[in-house]
């Protein structure tokens, strides 16, 4: 076989046949070879002016725009925690006693640790929430005002109504759907909101109303609460929704997160004896509505992770890693 | 000429640091085009390749703070485009044109070896571009032209031929020359296969 034959390769013209051929040992490292030079080398006519105006500069101009409107609501967030403390103090000092947190809302609901919760809204929507979610509405939402609010993780499939858009409202980033279903995950402990198109479209808005960006389906977007950044990124969508069938996938996650996480699912508490094992990372897939000795095994085997659990009357069960 | 090329690479990496957008522009329309035919290579899907490699811009620019030297901007956008490439081969995303199961595995594991083997550290990724530019160059005359209208130019074989009024046999001799004489050279860089390759040009 000559270097021609692997050339039609690359250049996508050979046959099967031929490509059979370039396939079998004696060849290969000098197709590798040829392939990374034809790769570094590669170009395509893709109008970059086009893309650059339609895409990049679009794109770039909206995430500077969110890090400037964390910036403001950074300082704005400790301006109104002084006015809350002030009431509060105030509140105190007129009846002795503490506030009371009251819901603007009809209807809260918290799911408890360890369990799972599904509901049907008004309209008929429906919202499947994860361990230790909190989720509200406020008494207008029949009247057609869409909104709802939610901490924690939730898969929705919203019914379609183009007269009035549904908005998912979470600690950090706003919502807006057009009949589409997807996932949050905005769990208050975690810093980060992590949100999942399946299909439909979403917008995605600052705080302020304002739209940054609309996702298209198979795409992730994620805020980090500490570097205030915003990546939107293509993704394998099962990872983000298997929680509902009780698959959970760990993409080499820490320890320490996955160890937080056991905590909510099977309200327990976890305790990491080595700080090494925290930042151990981990890839797998586990059924959650399994015992969790069940899956400590499964961990224990898969991971360099021992376990102990220690059983507390009346308090919830300790479990060392170690 | 006022400023040196290096100098101007220089300066507008300060101002791209520093958030300017019409330096990334620069940057964008300098590289774009190179990163989604990169892309291409492995996926075979046109389309896929121009939206990894904007995904990789989008993130050069929201990293910017994090990039050392001007180097680090194509070291940057190679590393990207290569994990996003073997991500989504791994996950079996990329359509394969081949209908024989056994080929499109063949496929998928020889493109991620080779997506694997590329290191894009930015020391090494210049100094290999430095490679392949002066193995270029050192090219003989016919041979370098075909080359450059193939590879940066993307003309077809037939195109090339017209334009240098020579056979189309001859363009593909040509390239397979450039080829070759590029991949010896690289070599060192490919540690893994050095051996190989002289044993085969030996014997």
């Amino acid at each position: 076989m000559d270097h021609q034959q692997i050339i039609k390769y690359l250049a996508g013209n050979a046959s099967e046949a031929e490509v059979k051929e370039i396939s079998s040992s004696d060849h290969k490292a000098e197709f590798i070879s040829l392939k990374k030079v034809y790769a570094l080398t590669a170009t395509s006519a893709e109008d970059s002016k086009r893309v650059w105006k339609e895409e990049i500069a679009r794109r770039i101009r909206r995430t500077d725009n969110l890090r400037r409107l964390y910036t403001y609501t950074s300082y704005a967030a400790i301006i109104v925690l002084f006015f809350a403390l002030g009431m509060v103090v105030q509140k105190q000092l007129k009846s002795g006693r503490g506030s009371e947190m009251v819901y603007a809302s009809n209807m809260a609901v918290d799911v408890p640790l360890g369990q799972m919760s599904n509901l049907t809204l008004p309209d008929g929507t429906t919202v499947q929430l994860n361990s230790g979610s909190h989720f509200a509405y406020a008494g207008n939402f029949k009247e057609g005002e869409r909104v709802v609010e939610m901490e924690g993780e939730a898969f929705f499939n919203v019914a379609k109504d183009p007269e009035h858009p549904f908005v998912v409202k979470t600690k950090s980033l706003d919502f807006k759907v057009y009949g589409t279903s997807f996932n949050i995950q905005a769990y208050d402990g975690e810093n980060e909101v992590n949100t999942t198109l399946i299909e439909g479209s979403l917008g995605v808005l600052s705080k302020s109303g304002k739209e940054y960006t609309r996702l298209v389906p198979g795409e992730n977007i994620n805020y980090n609460g500490t570097s205030k950044e915003l990546t939107v990124k293509n993704v394998n969508t099962d990872i983000y929704t298997s929680w509902q069938k009780g698959l959970i996938t760990f993409r080499n996650e820490k320890l320490s997160d996955i160890a937080k996480k056991m905590e909510r699912w099977y309200n327990v508490e976890i305790q990491i004896e080595d700080p090494k094992l925290a930042d151990e990372l981990y890839f797998g897939t586990i059924m959650k509505n399994k015992p969790i000795d069940q899956i400590l095994e499964v961990f224990k085997m898969t991971s360099s992770l021992d376990y102990r659990i220690v059983p507390r009357p009346g308090k919830t069960t300790l479990i060392y890693w170690e | 000429m006022l400023v040196e090329p290096s100098d101007l690479n220089d300066f507008l990496f300060r101002q791209f640091k520093a958030g300017n957008e019409s330096a990334f522009e620069q940057l964008f329309k300098a590289h774009y085009n190179p990163v989604v035919g990169f892309c291409n290579q492995f996926l075979s899907d046109h389309d896929k390749a121009a939206s990894l490699a904007q995904e990789a811009f989008i993130n050069l620019w929201m990293n910017r703070s994090k990039i050392q030297s001007s180097n680090g901007v194509k070291s940057f956008l190679y590393t990207f485009a290569k994990s996003s490439c073997l991500n989504f081969i791994r996950h079996k995303k990329v359509v394969s044109k081949y209908e024989d199961r056994h080929l499109q595995d063949m496929e998928t594991k020889i493109n991620s070896e080779v997506l694997d083997s590329f290191d894009f550290d930015a020391l090494e990724f210049s100094e290999m571009e430095a490679l392949i530019f002066q193995s270029i160059s050192e090219l003989p005359e016919k041979c370098r032209q075909v080359f450059m209208l193939s590879r940066f130019e993307g003309k077809k074989n037939k195109e090339i031929a017209d334009e240098l009024e020579i056979s189309v046999k001859s363009v593909e001799a040509n390239i397979t020359r450039a080829l070759k004489t590029l991949s010896v050279k690289l070599a060192e860089y490919l540690p893994a296969v050095l051996v190989e390759i002289i044993m085969h040009y030996m014997s």
